[in-house]
């Protein structure tokens, strides 16, 4: 793999660059079953945390991830920050990289706020989230997840379900899906899919339609009710219409599917109570392969900062 | 003093050349195929001109174009930090360097044209400062907040024939409809972009696969179409004339198509951005493509250019916007919208345009030069006369690479910079 400073979205990795990252998270996992969890491949490095949104998994994961690669980090609490007070996100970074930080994890509402804070500094930038933009590193979880599970992603089919519209999760994860081989297809609420023409993904109404399709895994994203700022579909019927009811988890059980979605889950909207014990679910294999594949990550990025020691 | 007199140059109407001489007497003028040419004593064909012995002021103009000015029906001149002196004096030379020689000026929140102070303080801004000439449109209402409306005779009284809130036309429509029946009486036009706030509220970029692979939320070409059909509804109704902004959806123009087959007293404008550009040079979230209304897609653009042929779309416009670098160093949701556009404005019709083969020279002086002076009707306050337009020379085989350094405006956000335009303009003659 080419060095690389930052992951911004998945579409700016080659393959090599993907399957180099999914391959060494393998590895990465392997560390976890030892009774010492922790190598010495980013000792004396530091790494930033700084999250412009609420965030308790990601955050607690890339610190997980950083700790276990022996690296130092710290997190910068917006909340009682200067950025309350009206600070601009380049002046938040000026004084953040005059404490010589390597990596910076992000995340922000807005789309395209990491790749602002990448051009302008020389740490590595991670982005943890940011608008409906993207968030390559649960697109590396997802699709390792997968491959954990069926041994390979080409030629599974996968089929993204609930608000694809302000998903980043969508879009990055059926991203690094299809560049894997795999087919992907959108499900839910009408205005909340964008049409194929804009994304170049098929689109399901239904669930009828959906089953029709023969997916293998179903991958429910959460209701974003913060993201949205008027209403766009009919909330008391969203469970019924596109949620994994006892009904169709039967069904789904019936055709040994698999059951993801990225967390946290809402009950009762997206999935039922048994759904969340359901055999087949893999939602907290993703949790788990989560700081897997974010070690991975933060071993594979060459900060520019080192040129400066 | 002495007359000048240049020689060879190309009428831009008819591609032929002939010898202009240019007097001192600034009531004189000529007349060719239909256009005033002030300051012009005689023309003759090329060669034919008798020139006295010895004249010291002898240009030859072979392979330059003589054609009147352009005048640019929305500019807006505003920029954090410079003092409103400053940006009236920057914004008359970018004026100036794009071969415009006057433009109507929308309000901003610091050129809020809604009362005599202001509308003195601007006038005598530009008297002192400007290159161009410069006329307000006046306030809709008051503040721009939609709500009260602004004291129309007062503005009138001023020179103010156009009426705008700047980019955010009034959602209030019992307002708005009144304000059409009463200042319609004392002759105003209401400039007025297509636009349905509860819409596009968030949204940033047109929606389409650039939106969607930015995850950022699109501006539907709805809005436009029903706030364009709204305003010329409520237009119609209380007698008022309409000139619509910067129509950016092929359903825009339609609709104004429909109201003028219909007899109604409507004219529109095209901003240039949305005949060359569309969604898909925003790329990776370049805020220099992000402008109110967005870019749109190629059969948008297509359509605008029909429109402005077909005389639906009466001009194009500008809508210079000075933004900062760094305000659009900004993420795409967070960083202003617009272009500056006035510095190039002539160069990038050509090179674009005219070049390519998509308008001809009659067209560009149709819907830059006579359309909009008809529209605004720029008059000379102290003499309550009408303002000619001046003459300009363009020399269309030199060009230059836009640079911080040819940008007078003082500011970078234009999609040209470090690109090549063809074009080299006098103006004024002398």
């Amino acid at each position: 793999m080419k060095p690389r400073k930052d992951l911004l979205t998945i579409g700016d990795l080659s393959d090599e660059d993907i399957n180099t990252i999914l391959d060494s998270a393998t590895a990465m996992k392997d560390i976890f079953t030892k009774s010492v969890k922790k190598v010495p491949a980013l000792k004396g490095k530091s790494v930033l945390t700084l999250f412009y949104e609420p965030s308790t998994r990601t955050r607690s994961s890339f610190e997980v991830a950083a700790h276990r690669l022996s690296a130092d980090v710290t997190t910068f609490t917006v909340s009682t920050s200067s950025v309350v007070k009206g600070e601009s996100v380049h002046d938040t970074i000026d004084t953040l990289m005059s404490m010589k930080m390597d990596y910076i994890i992000v995340r922000h509402k807005n789309s395209g706020i990491p790749a602002v804070i990448a051009r302008h500094c020389k740490a590595a930038v991670i982005n943890a989230g940011d608008g409906a933009h993207a968030h390559p590193s649960q697109a590396f979880l997802d699709a390792f997840t997968i491959r954990e599970k069926y041994g390979t992603v080409a030629g599974k089919r996968v089929v993204i379900i609930g608000d694809i519209l302000h998903s980043r999760v969508a879009r990055s994860t059926s991203t690094i899906l299809k560049r894997l081989g795999a087919e992907v297809a959108y499900m839910g609420p009408g205005p909340l899919v964008p049409p194929q023409a804009y994304t170049g993904i098929p689109r399901f109404s239904n669930w009828d339609d959906v089953f029709e399709w023969k997916p293998d895994v179903i991958y429910l994203l959460r209701v974003q009710n913060e993201r949205i700022d008027s209403p766009f579909f009919p909330a008391k019927d969203y469970h019924q219409a596109f949620g994994v009811t006892d009904e169709r988890l039967r069904r789904i059980d019936d055709l040994n599917l698999s059951i993801m979605h990225p967390g946290p889950v809402n009950r009762g909207v997206e999935l039922c109570d048994a759904a969340m014990d359901y055999r087949n679910s893999l939602i907290c294999n993703q949790v788990e392969n989560g700081i897997a594949a974010r070690m991975s990550i933060l071993y594979h990025l060459t900060p520019q900062t080192q040129n400066n020691d | 003093m002495t007359n000048t007199y240049i020689l060879n140059a190309t009428w831009v109407l008819d591609g032929k050349p002939y010898d202009f001489c240019l007097g001192q007497d600034s009531d004189t003028a000529c007349e060719l195929d239909g256009i005033c040419l002030p300051g012009i004593e005689r023309i003759a064909p090329a060669g034919e001109l008798e020139i006295p012995a010895g004249a010291p002021r002898v240009h030859d103009a072979a392979g330059k174009i003589l054609m009147p000015a352009l005048f640019d029906m929305h500019a807006s001149i505003e920029i954090d930090g410079r003092s409103k002196r400053e940006c009236v004096s920057r914004a008359g030379q970018a004026a100036i360097a794009g071969g415009v020689w006057g433009m109507l000026v929308m309000p901003t929140p610091g050129f809020c044209f809604d009362n005599a102070a202001t509308l003195d303080s601007f006038h005598d801004a530009v008297t002192q400062r400007s290159a161009a000439e410069m006329l307000p449109a006046g306030c809709i209402s008051e503040g721009m907040k939609g709500e009260q409306q602004a004291p129309y005779n007062t503005l009138a009284a001023r020179g103010v024939s156009i009426l705008s809130d700047g980019k955010n036309p009034p959602s209030n429509l019992l307002m708005l409809h009144r304000a059409m029946k009463y200042a319609s009486e004392i002759g105003m036009t209401f400039a007025l972009r297509g636009d349905v706030p509860a819409l596009t509220a968030n949204t940033c970029i047109h929606p389409g696969t650039t939106s969607y692979k930015l995850g950022l939320h699109g501006t539907p070409p709805c809005a436009e179409e029903i706030g364009i059909d709204t305003a010329l509804r409520l237009a119609a109704d209380a007698g008022a004339k309409v000139h619509v902004q910067t129509v950016s959806t092929a359903g825009g123009v339609d609709i104004i198509r429909r109201a003028k087959a219909a007899g109604q007293q409507v004219t529109a404008e095209v901003a240039l951005h949305h005949l060359l550009f569309t969604h898909e040079n925003v790329g990776i979230y370049d805020t220099t493509y992000k402008t109110l209304p967005p870019l749109r897609e190629t059969s948008d653009c297509e359509a605008l250019l029909e429109g402005l042929k077909d005389g639906t779309i009466d001009c194009i416009v500008s809508d210079h916007t000075p933004c900062t670098p760094f305000a659009k160093k900004q993420d795409f949701t967070s960083a202003p919208q617009g272009m500056i556009a006035l510095d190039t404005f002539l160069q990038a019709i050509y090179t674009h345009l005219i070049k390519p083969g998509k308008l001809s020279w009659a067209d560009v002086v149709r819907t830059c030069c006579i359309n909009p002076v008809s529209i605004a009707n720029p008059v000379d306050l102290e003499e309550d006369v009408p303002t000619a337009a001046p003459l300009l020379l363009f020399n269309p085989e030199n060009g230059v690479e836009v640079g911080g350094d040819t940008l007078p405006s003082g500011t970078l956000n234009t999609p040209f910079l470090g690109t090549k335009l063809q074009g080299c303009i006098t103006l004024p003659l002398q």
